[in-house]
């Protein structure tokens, strides 16, 4: 089906078919006194792939749950092949694929034992098993490695038996919660290669992703924030939405034009990239921004399009210039080895003063590790680390005052307010009274953070606790700052402006090291590093790495990330 | 239900435990540490109580009477006092248990057929080895041989653990109380491990029942349990010396409906929890503690208030305290224990359903 079929059939099957694979009527859940999903109404053709897409938190796992008829819908309601979603369930699940977000695997059975238990528990028979285990296993590329147990299968792997798992009765809708998330690119691609193949059967497939890239691929995307469907229609016509909103404004001048830019009206959404500034115009009407150009709209901009909150656009204080910057960031073969385990494996890379470096991997690449090592917190097991001029781990009181560290999950105390935070962590700083008043009062300046005095953080958005807790990791003016995953969970808006953040402190001469599972993300930062399987397996400049892996000029990430796995296979092959 | 789906979760069951090395080791080890700490530690009998004696009568028959208690093998001498003040210094510094008052002219007044009071003073801060250790000393003066009165002479004998020895009655109650400690804790974290780390919403999300889960799940364990059982009864003959009257077949089919209770109740706990942490607090306080108090394996639940007896008839170990110690130590038939099996095979099927009612099959109804 091309690419102009697939849209006609996907708006031909908008209007509810009596072969629909799932009918949902005002479909809304209830947790308690707040709605997690309200007002979802749609229809799903067979064949088709509907992505579900949105940030962290925004209702997509209880949307998928009750689509497969686990969990009870608070209001409206949803027929799954042909049956009622809240009395049928079984009978449901006789036809239906669905693999969660989390391990849907025993760790301690064989893949071979896996995929026969999930065959077994869903009536297939022997006759049937043989053809479609040897398909589907070649298809997943485990044909070879049947006997091994899944809990030492890497994280690509997993997810492709899962879906192996979740296939192997032939569904007649497949439900997928991130198949995306924690999969190395390859085999990201792999699953995706895989579900292609199968789509072919008339399977009728949904997909959450948080992976804009992922949501291109589907018929018809749904758009979830907090839980409202903000819209539904194909990807291309989603983007046609955006048609003539989006501008990008080039040149050298750029980094003086950028406070004008901020305070015009119409902006909104702006994306500050090393190179290029990129912003939707909020009245389509108005006269452009002299000297910018139309931009081509993606899917996230349809995000921000539809995003009705209003920005927070409190003044951000200028970059403070660090007093004393420090010399940037060193490493020479450091590893990190757990038991038999190399969770980072001969890393070097390096990082200027002022430098805005990414690394870019999937979970269990090891990029938590890597940071964990450099702020001391668990020994390099090989190897030697300059961290702010001084070394790992001669050095390690030094080194951890003159680093910040924003952890994945922001460890903000919740049963506190945000001045209780900020001051707890200033006096773990050693700041004390006025020294701490002045370096809270800058570091929330710097980041337009407003304090509400007596809410507590428990209370904040996730946007608000990102920012609260960059200022804590800031406080004492680190000349090396850490931030692991910062931006997860959090709506494009505010992630734009969060980067815009991170740029300006590294403007201010702070070398910041930030690691994303998000490849786009690539794009804020002047240099990114690809980790896979705990080695770095590329770093430099985004162009650089396009020249390194032979890929054209206009390669994405993921490409260059997938070349840069294969040159990396080939030479431990050769090694080997 | 379908065969074949229950056959291919309990494979799935097995398969998982046989490569947990760490819950297998847990699942034979803790029992074990149970029995022999238990063993020694819960032990009734009163031995070498410290006795101190103040003798004020210093004559042969008063030594007559010390000498009886100290070669009964309950006391020990441990002070000769010579004055009340003495004794009762050593009594209130628990340097001795019991003191023997023989007061002048105690062997005067034998002689003469006159009535001679000894005074016994007893540490009563142990209420229970307290009244033992009164128990024996009443019993010592009372055979003394004193004036030649008429008495009735009582022919004790003690049945089925004729040596009165604490361990052939405790051994065979810890095994109620154990079987219904580990195995439960063990299956309480068998569903939620499922349901933490996400494996159960595919379980959900197919079409087993909630009957077919539970079942898989509770067969593998209970064989565990079973397998606990018989490394405690072996233990408990070879180790503990406590003797084996009645036969082992029963006791194997008897053990069987009972772990099926324990383990029903772990899975029940575990069906209602969230997290490991929560299952295992849960676990022990509906398993182990109600099992330790209420089951009659120390206390008679006979001597408990109505409410408390009435309570104790809902722990299952006490029904299993009763059919151990019967097959154990009094060979007692299929028929004598009928009541308490089929009570507890009542229990489990009403655990068995309830548990399965639990499991609703969805994440949230």
């Amino acid at each position: 089906m091309g690419r102009a079929g697939a849209l006609a059939h996907a708006l031909a099957c908008a209007a509810v078919t009596p072969t629909a694979r799932l009918v949902a009527q005002g479909l809304g859940r209830r947790f308690g006194p707040r709605w997690a999903v309200r007002d979802v109404s749609l229809s799903l053709a067979p064949g088709e792939t509907l992505g579900v897409v949105g940030a962290d938190g925004a209702g997509k796992t209880t949307l998928l749950q009750m689509f497969a008829a686990i969990l009870d819908p608070s209001e409206g309601s949803c027929t799954v092949l042909g049956g009622d979603s809240r009395r049928d369930s079984k009978r449901i699940a006789a036809g239906l694929g669905y693999m969660t977000q989390g391990f849907t695997l025993y760790d301690r059975l064989t893949i071979e034992e896996n995929l026969r238990l999930a065959a077994t528990l869903r009536g297939v028979s022997d006759a049937d098993y043989g053809p479609r285990r040897a398909q589907l296993l070649a298809m997943a590329g485990l044909a070879r490695f049947t006997e091994r147990l899944s809990g030492k299968l890497s994280g690509g792997m997993r997810k492709k038996l899962s879906l192996c798992t979740n296939l192997i009765h032939a569904p007649q809708l497949l439900i997928l919660d991130e198949p995306g998330l924690g999969v190395d690119p390859l085999s990201r691609r792999e699953l995706w290669t895989m579900l292609a193949q199968y789509r072919e059967t008339g399977v009728a497939t949904i997909v959450a992703t948080s992976y804009m890239d992922e949501a291109e691929r589907c018929d018809r995307v749904l758009l979830l924030r907090d839980g409202q469907p903000l819209a539904l229609d194909t990807p291309s016509g989603l983007r046609t939405q955006a048609a003539g909103r989006v501008f990008e404004l080039r040149g050298s001048d750029l980094a003086q034009r950028l406070p004008a830019l901020r305070a015009l009206p119409q902006v909104r959404g702006l994306q500050v990239l090393p190179d290029r500034a990129r912003f939707q115009s909020r009245d389509p009407a108005a006269a452009p921004v002299p000297g910018s150009q139309p931009a081509v709209p993606v899917l996230e901009d349809v995000f921000v399009l539809h995003d009705t909150a209003i920005e927070p656009e409190a003044p951000a204080a200028p970059p403070v210039t660090l007093s004393t910057p420090g010399p940037g960031l060193v490493t020479r073969d450091v590893s990190v080895v757990f038991g038999g385990f190399r969770a980072v494996n001969r890393v070097s890379l390096s990082i200027q003063p002022g430098e805005l470096l990414a690394l870019l991997g999937p979970n269990g690449a090891g990029k938590t590790t890597l940071i964990r090592g450099l702020c001391g917190l668990v020994p390099f097991s090989e190897g030697q680390a300059q961290v702010a001029g001084f070394s790992l781990p001669g050095q390690i009181a030094a080194v951890r005052q003159r680093i910040g560290y924003m952890s994945q999950r922001f460890s903000l105390y919740l049963d506190l307010t945000a001045q209780e935070n900020l001051d707890f962590f200033a006096s773990a700083y050693g700041l004390r009274g006025a020294r701490a008043r002045e370096a809270i009062a800058q570091a929330t300046a710097q980041l337009g953070l407003t304090l509400e005095s007596g809410r507590l953080v428990a209370a904040l958005s996730g946007a608000e606790r990102q920012r609260l807790a960059l200022a804590c990791a800031i406080l004492h003016q680190p000349a090396v700052l850490f931030l692991d995953e910062p931006t997860s969970g959090v709506d494009p808006l505010a992630r734009y402006r969060f980067w815009w953040l991170i740029r300006r402190l590294a403007q201010g001469g702070m070398s910041i090291l930030v690691t994303t599972h998000y490849l786009d993300e690539a794009a804020y930062c002047d240099r990114i590093g690809l980790m896979h399987q705990g080695a770095l397996i590329g770093w430099g400049t985004l162009d650089a790495l396009r020249a390194q892996t032979g890929q054209s000029a206009d390669a994405s990430v993921e490409t260059v990330f997938v070349q840069a796995i294969a040159q990396a296979t080939a030479k431990t092959g050769a090694a080997a | 239900m379908n065969r074949r789906r229950v056959l291919a979760l309990m494979g799935k069951e097995c398969r998982e435990l046989a490569r947990d090395p760490l819950t297998i080791g847990l699942a034979i080890l803790m029992p074990l540490v149970m029995l022999f700490l238990f063993g020694y530690a819960v032990t009734l009998d009163v031995n070498n109580i410290r006795l101190g004696v103040l003798d004020e009568d210093r004559s042969p028959a008063s030594r007559e009477l010390v000498d009886r208690f100290t070669s009964s093998g309950y006391f020990e001498q441990s002070h000769a006092f010579d004055t009340t003040r003495q004794a009762e210094q050593a009594l209130q510094r628990g340097q001795v248990r019991v003191v023997l008052v023989v007061p002048r002219r105690f062997q005067r007044a034998l002689v003469r057929g006159e009535a001679a009071p000894v005074q016994l003073l007893v540490d009563g801060a142990f209420a229970s080895s307290a009244a033992l250790a009164l128990g024996y000393a009443e019993a010592i003066v009372a055979s003394y041989p004193a004036a030649p009165r008429q008495r009735i002479e009582t022919q004790v004998r003690v049945w089925y653990n004729p040596g009165l020895r604490s361990a052939n009655f405790v051994i065979p109650g810890l095994f109620a109380v154990i079987l219904m400690a580990f195995p439960p804790l063990l299956t309480a974290l068998a569903i939620v491990r499922e349901k933490e780390s996400g494996t159960i919403e595919q379980i959900y999300a197919s079409p087993v029942t909630s009957a077919e889960f539970v079942l898989a799940k509770l067969l593998p364990y209970a064989g565990v349990a079973l397998l606990e059982m018989a490394l405690l009864v072996g233990v408990g003959i070879v180790w503990f010396d406590v003797p084996f009257a009645g036969s082992p077949a029963l006791l194997a089919a008897a053990s069987g409906v009972y772990v099926l209770t324990t383990v029903g109740i772990g899975l029940l706990v575990s069906t209602i929890t969230r997290t490991q942490l929560s299952a295992m607090l849960v676990a022990l306080i509906v398993s182990l503690m109600p099992s330790f108090l209420f089951s009659g394996f120390l206390f008679p639940v006979f001597t408990m208030p109505l409410m408390l007896q009435l309570y104790s008839t809902l722990v299952p170990a006490s029904y299993f305290v009763e059919i151990s110690r019967d097959v154990v130590l009094k060979d007692a038939g299929l028929v004598a224990l009928a009541p308490n099996l089929a009570w507890l095979a009542l229990y489990t099927a009403v655990v068995f359903v309830f548990a399965a009612w639990r499991l609703r099959q969805k994440v949230a109804a």
